[in-house]
């Protein structure tokens, strides 16, 4: 049996959160992160510390973290700042601690590369639930295959065909654009500017108002309910995200 | 003496007046010579005498000394001619004859000087009696408005008929200095208004430039002094005018006397020279076609000593100005700055009266506050002192349901106060329906647990309005909150949506107690909660204030109305908008097929 060793990154200014992350962590990284994905073995998780920005930038690249918990509110730096300095090298997922509920910040966060983000108080539970989506996606190698299949829907990416139990839907290109962004980035928020430089590349234009509207008809080929959506979420004020397990909640 | 009418209209109907009563007086006196001269047997020489004294005495009365003294003039020549021997001749043969026509020409003479300066003296009583009608009657005006801006409105509007001038307007000063339009009277449409090129003193003084046009009142209100714009685009400014030694020796030596003496007319100069010397601009601008007219008048408003607003008086085609006119407009305009002040005083006291409103609400909040955030606070801090000194660790599901409670309080106690503040900037955009209810019904699955959400939406098609989406996401999950809430378990909580017109409407509708039509407007205020509200609902009290307040911010409404069958109907209404995106432009990487 081979032992692993998972570190974590907490970055944030209060000890009495760090400690309470930490203890999170710790559970949560132990589990098996998914079921599709082999047992490696005993896990053992090191969890590091940091009080500031600075000194969490310098661990972030001496320690290679496999992910990195980063509160906004530290006192030496902005949080958006050391997100994006951060992300500027590091591939591993940020998930970011807030205690303000702006959407628009969270937007501006996903867009400077982080992750994932939760807002202040949190319940351990949910916080728990995140770290393992963020570790999980980050194993997982990312979706190139030519067929991808969710739900009971077959996409066929190079014949651009997607298929409902072998019944062949129509899309309209921005319809595809659209599907082919959501399915090569599962699980993940993608605020509006991500889709829309996704799929429009950086085309300016009208698009980016009516990119709402694209998703509600792409959501009514796919979903059977579409303001019960099984597979296409909205992030309120942020973006997307797509559950290819057809997340019901 | 004919007084000067201001509008060209008014000068031109006076001098018709003046050329009838003329030809009237004229005629009178040839019908006089020619009665007499038909009856001349009969007459004796004081009978002609006393007939031609009359007529010049009325000519004089009704026309003036001009009149009078022609009239006087022409009578002798016709006393001479047709009555006194030798007839048709003008030697006289008696030497008595002599003294009699003298008599009557220096009398008829003497008469019309005394009768014009009696006249005079009158219109000028009458004069003075209408511009203190004036004054007394704005003085009332300005005490008597219950609106300080109506005031000044009456003020503008004084001045500008009294004063003869096409627009008045009058600035305030605003607190950081800057000048705002706030009272206006103007006698057509469209503003007299100069592209400014050029603010500048008279001769030479060329670091008073201002770069920006327009800037004019802003200028006057910082300096204090006074102005006048000039019908080239340019500007005096009165500190640095050279006064003409004719205006100076009539007015105060001030700023504002410097420009009134500009716009003043005076009988032995005419306008335009004494411009030209005012200026010191003769040698540059020789003839008069060649120099602009003055066509406003702009003056500081000061109230002991302190600038608190500016007067601007402007006419088409030249601003020119009587000298009782001048005086008239001096004690107008302080007038106007006690409006302005008096304004200002008004303002301010809103203000206070706005502050200690709020005030109040903010100690009424205080106190809900503290109340609401101490009980689960008191609760936390119970159970955790149990826990510690070993109690059962079960308990501390409490201080987690608690800790819910607080933040859930914090959060909405946050978003009041951003109401309130105004500080809610809705951040309109194109979103659907379909996002708007999916995400509702996400975030307020917790509230809802396993009641069922009946949603009624017009089938197939993609509903969208413009809307701030996580404001009205937070209206609606605070709607379906309250509905969940009140209503019995098992009865499903409907939601309907519609569009009317340009309109979206949403209806959420629960078959809960309803409202009594006397709490109605109630249950929108802060802390307001039912009055017979079982203890295991507890809420913020703040819900529906936030939700009212969130709607209102971006244009919509909350309106609360009674179901038919029981219950309650909340109608959200947001502003709709068509769906049907424009063609996309070319996605990445995808051919159309």
């Amino acid at each position: 049996v081979k032992n692993n060793t998972l570190t974590i990154l907490v970055i944030d200014d209060e000890p009495q959160i760090r400690r309470l992350v930490g203890n999170a962590v710790r559970s949560a990284a132990v589990l098996p992160p998914s079921d599709t994905e082999p047992s490696r073995g005993e896990t053992v998780v090191r969890v590091v510390e940091a009080a500031t920005g600075k000194e969490g930038i310098d661990l972030a690249a001496g320690e290679g973290p496999a992910l990195i918990i980063l509160d906004l509110g530290l006192p030496d730096m902005e949080g958006l700042d050391v997100c994006r300095e951060i992300r500027a090298w590091c591939a591993a997922p940020i998930i970011v601690l807030s205690a303000r509920h702006l959407d628009t910040e969270k937007a501006a966060l996903l867009d400077a590369g982080a992750d994932d983000y939760i807002t202040k108080p949190f319940s351990t539970v949910e916080f728990m639930a995140r770290v393992r989506t963020q570790l999980r996606r980050a194993r997982s190698a990312p979706r190139s295959a030519a067929v991808i299949s969710f739900g009971n829907f077959v996409v066929d990416q190079q014949r651009r065909r997607i298929e409902r139990d072998g019944e062949p839907i129509r899309l309209t290109p921005t319809e595809w654009g659209l599907l082919r962004a959501f399915i090569t980035h599962p699980r993940q928020t993608l605020t509006h500017r991500q889709i829309f430089q996704a799929v429009w590349g950086n085309a300016a234009g009208d698009a980016q108002q009516y990119l709402r509207v694209y998703v509600g008809h792409l959501r009514r080929k796919i979903e059977s309910d579409p303001m019960r959506p099984r597979f296409i979420h909205t992030e309120p004020g942020v973006g997307y995200r797509f559950e290819p397990e057809g997340e019901t909640t | 003496m004919v007084r000067a009418a201001s509008t060209t209209n008014l000068r031109r109907a006076g001098r018709n007046a003046i050329v009838t009563r003329w030809v009237t007086w004229l005629v009178v006196l040839a019908a006089a010579t020619l009665l007499m001269f038909l009856v001349r047997g009969m007459l004796d020489k004081a009978h002609v005498t006393l007939v031609f004294l009359l007529v010049v005495l009325g000519a004089s009365a009704a026309g003036g000394r001009a009149l009078g003294l022609t009239v006087a003039a022409l009578a002798f020549l016709c006393f001479d001619f047709f009555f006194l021997l030798p007839y048709y001749t003008l030697t006289i043969s008696n030497p008595l004859d002599w003294l009699v026509l003298f008599a009557f020409l220096i009398t008829s003479a003497v008469a019309a000087q005394l009768l014009h300066r009696a006249n005079a003296t009158a219109e000028a009583a009458t004069q003075r009696a209408q511009e203190v009608d004036r004054l007394a009657a704005l003085g009332a005006e300005t005490l008597n408005a219950a609106d300080a801006d109506d005031a000044l409105r009456a003020i503008a509007d004084v001045i500008r008929t009294s004063v003869g001038v096409d627009e008045c307007d009058i600035y305030h000063r605003l607190p950081d200095g800057r000048a705002a339009p706030i009272a206006r009277a103007s006698a057509g449409e469209g503003t007299i208004a100069l592209e400014l090129s050029d603010i500048r003193g008279g001769r030479g003084s060329r670091e008073d430039r201002i770069a920006q046009p327009g800037s004019l009142v802003d200028w006057i209100v910082e300096r204090g002094t006074s102005a006048v714009e000039l019908e080239d685009g340019t500007v005096r400014v009165a500190r640095d005018l050279p006064v003409s030694t004719d205006a100076s020796r009539h007015e105060p030596q001030t700023d504002i006397g410097t420009a009134l003496a500009m716009v003043t007319r005076h009988d032995n100069t005419s306008a335009s020279a004494r411009v030209r010397d005012a200026l010191g601009l003769s040698e540059e601008l020789p003839t008069r076609h060649l120099h602009p007219a003055i066509c406003a008048l702009a003056l500081p408003l000061q109230v002991r000593d302190h600038t608190v607003g500016v007067l601007r008086i402007a006419k088409r085609g030249g601003l020119e100005l009587a000298p009782e006119q001048v005086r008239l407009l001096g004690a107008l305009s302080y007038y106007a700055a006690l409006g302005v002040e008096r304004a200002r005083l008004v303002a301010a006291a809103e203000r206070a009266e706005a502050e200690r409103r709020l005030e109040k609400l903010r100690s009424a909040l205080l106190t809900a506050v503290s109340h609401d955030l101490r009980t689960p606070l008191t609760t936390i801090k119970g159970i955790a002192s149990e826990i510690v000194r070993g109690g059962e660790p079960q308990r501390a599901v409490v201080i987690e349901t608690e800790a819910d409670r607080l933040d859930a309080l914090v959060g909405d106690l946050l978003d009041l106060s951003r109401i309130q503040a105004g500080a809610v900037l809705p951040a309109l955009s194109l979103n659907t329906i379909d996002d708007l209810i999916g995400a509702a019904l996400r975030r307020a699955a917790g509230a809802l647990g396993d009641r069922r959400v009946d949603i009624d939406a017009p089938a197939g098609e993609l509903l969208a309005g413009h809307f701030d989406f996580t404001q009205t996401l937070r209206i609606l999950v605070n709607l379906l909150d309250n509905a969940s809430k009140y209503s019995p378990s098992g009865s499903p909580v409907e939601v309907h949506v519609r569009k009317q017109e340009d309109r979206l409407r949403i209806d959420v509708m629960d078959r809960g107690p309803g409202v009594p039509v006397s709490e109605r407007e109630r249950i929108f205020e802060p802390f307001y909660r039912p009055p017979d509200v079982p203890p295991d609902i507890r809420g913020t009290g703040l819900g529906l204030s936030i939700a009212r307040g969130l709607a209102e911010a971006q244009g919509g409404s909350l309106q609360f109305s009674p179901r038919a069958g029981g219950g309650s109907v909340f109608t959200l209404e947001l502003r709709g908008m068509d769906a049907s995106a424009p063609d996309s432009p070319k996605v990445q990487g995808v051919e159309p097929i």
